[in-house]
């Protein structure tokens, strides 16, 4: 597969601070790649290296296998952090602008305003804009050159509900455009609506990557109630039982590997028990994502 | 991507803010009513003499006379020079403020493509100022010289691309601050303390190293263009063009603009 993203050592320090460490990553065509952390991890900076905005202290970084010039960057559509436009002017005007800056004929501007749903407000300025309206037009900003890859930089940030929903549709229909897409945000769930792989960044430091399909595999938790007085002894009998915790009135039984929660089943019905409650708990990102942290926590 | 290409996106960022249209609108304005009425300053001030009782011959004050004219309109209209500065100021300040210097570069330009397109504004300027000096100065001469010869009119006339010179010194120094600083007040105020600050540092030298206060940006300015006024007290004025005064304020032009590209290049931004 073509590396649309190939970063190499890359490192950032201010002053003292470290914030981004030797990072090095690939980002392939087609994906939808979520850039996870905390606030203060590094990935608006990695961005801004990666959009030539911040020099960076070490490393480099090839787009589309090339060493990055502001050519490229024409072919990339970017909005990092929050929406920056020209507040005196309209909508159509920041684009027009926009479009002189990306060499990109000003016919796109119609299609883009259209995709975004702004078609209406184009002429208004742009400080009377709602923030739901500057997120959605930094995006149509964003798709104005026809780019080829995409970086949003928590998109959904300030939104309501429903306007998370719209933003995460957009995302969804321009991804399967086959536009390669780099999300970084803080909204697990986002990330897992729409993203295809991830990286998970702390401090600066890059501590895991992968498929966002890899969620959710390893030990399977699942949650137990039965009208018996003594469960939990009973379950300490059960030869697939790794671990067990009591949570929300329910037992977490964690299964070793190889053991399914049928297993289970049957181990219990054998006893003579049956359950009330039999539920298999799937790991979802954001359990992954704190696990992934916790477990460098002592490593940082 | 072409100059042209770049100048034309600085002037659609500045053609929709209406401060820029008020600023410059008022230099233009100011510049062209203060350098055509000279005259009526005059007839005003001969006015007030009769009413003491002494008679002025404004015609002994050939303001707008040919070749005088020059020499006269570019060292006033100098003074203006400040009010297109702060416009720079502005104009490059707001980039930072809005950080839409940020999204230009995200967008796709280089930063020297970024400066280029500021350059160029100020070059524009500058030339607009010397067109309407140049336009100014040739209605008017022509209107009030008594004798009008080809000769007398392009006597002094190598003042003016200095004049042009001098403002492009002027605002290049104002961008220069613009991208060192960042802020707009701060800026502002440095901006116009300048010639100030100048003053106190050569005053003090003056004594020890009197050769070096030529070299002074703003002094150089004020060696470059001098100060016509006293040729009407019966004094000998310099008419003439000093070169090293030129290069001097030359390179001070090329040391601000290459300042700015290397914190420009060097700078997150």
């Amino acid at each position: 597969m073509e590396n649309v993203l190939t970063i190499r050592n890359l490192t950032k320090r201010f002053g003292r601070l470290c914030a981004v460490n030797n990072l090095s990553l690939t980002v392939d065509r087609g994906q939808v790649f979520g850039m996870l952390g905390p606030n203060g991890s590094g990935k608006t900076t990695t961005l801004g290296m990666l959009m030539g905005v911040i020099n960076p202290t070490a490393g480099e970084y090839l787009w589309l296998g090339e060493k990055p010039t502001h050519h490229i960057r024409k072919k990339i559509g970017a909005v990092l952090e929050h929406p920056i436009f020209y507040p005196y002017l309209t909508g159509r005007q920041n684009l027009e602008l926009m479009a002189m800056i990306k060499q990109a004929p000003t016919s796109n501007i119609p299609r883009v305003l259209d995709l975004v749903e702004l078609t209406g407000r184009e002429n208004d300025k742009y400080r009377t804009y709602s923030l739901g309206m500057k997120q959605r037009l930094a995006i149509a900003s964003a798709m104005l050159g026809d780019p080829v890859i995409l970086i949003l930089d928590e998109p959904t940030n300030g939104l309501d509900p429903m306007g998370i929903a719209e933003i995460r549709s957009l995302i969804q229909k321009i991804a399967s455009d086959g536009k390669t897409i780099i999300l970084a945000s803080h909204l697990l769930d986002e990330v897992q609506k729409v993203c295809t792989h991830f990286a998970v960044l702390k401090k600066g430091n890059l501590i895991h990557s992968g498929p966002i399909d890899d969620v959710g595999k390893g030990a399977e938790v699942v949650e137990v109630s039965a009208d018996v007085a003594d469960l939990d002894r009973l379950l300490d009998t059960f030869t697939g039982l790794s671990a067990l915790h009591r949570q929300n009135g329910y037992l977490q039984v964690t299964l070793k590997d190889g053991f399914k929660s049928k297993d289970l089943n049957r181990f219990l019905f054998e006893k003579g028990v049956v359950a009330s409650h039999l539920v298999t708990k799937k790991k979802n990102l954001e359990q992954q994502f704190l696990e992934i942290l916790n477990t460098h926590d002592e490593s940082l | 991507m072409t100059l042209l290409h770049l100048l034309r996106i600085d002037l659609r960022k500045l053609t929709g803010y209406r401060t820029f249209w008020v600023v410059c609108g008022l230099y233009f304005l100011t510049l062209g009513l203060t350098s055509a009425s000279g005259m009526e300053f005059l007839k005003w001030l001969a006015r007030t003499f009769e009413d003491f009782g002494s008679k002025l011959n404004i015609n002994r004050i050939p303001l707008y006379h040919f070749p005088d004219i020059w020499l006269n309109l570019i060292w006033c209209s100098g003074l203006l020079k400040i009010v297109l500065g702060v416009m720079v100021v502005i104009s490059v300040t707001n980039e930072y403020s809005y950080r839409t210097i940020r999204q230009n570069i995200i967008d796709g330009l280089s930063r020297r493509q970024f400066l280029a397109s500021k350059i160029l504004t100020n070059a524009l300027l500058s030339l607009l100022s010397l067109a309407l000096i140049t336009v100014i100065g040739l209605v008017t001469g022509l209107i009030y010289s008594p004798v009008i010869t080809f000769d007398r009119i392009i006597t002094d006339t190598e003042f003016l691309p200095l004049y042009f010179l001098e403002v492009f010194f002027f605002l290049s120094y104002a961008m220069m601050l613009g991208i060192l600083i960042n802020r707009a007040g701060l800026t502002i105020i440095v901006l116009l303390l300048s010639r100030v600050i100048e003053a106190v540092i050569t005053s003090n030298i003056d004594d020890h190293v009197p050769w070096l206060i030529q070299y002074f940006p703003m002094q150089s300015i004020a060696n470059m263009i001098p100060f016509p006024a006293p040729r009407y007290a019966f004094q000998e004025i310099r008419d003439w063009v000093d070169p090293l005064s030129v290069a001097i304020v030359a390179a001070w032009t090329f040391l601000f603009n290459w300042l700015s590209y290397v914190k420009l290049k060097r700078s997150d931004l």
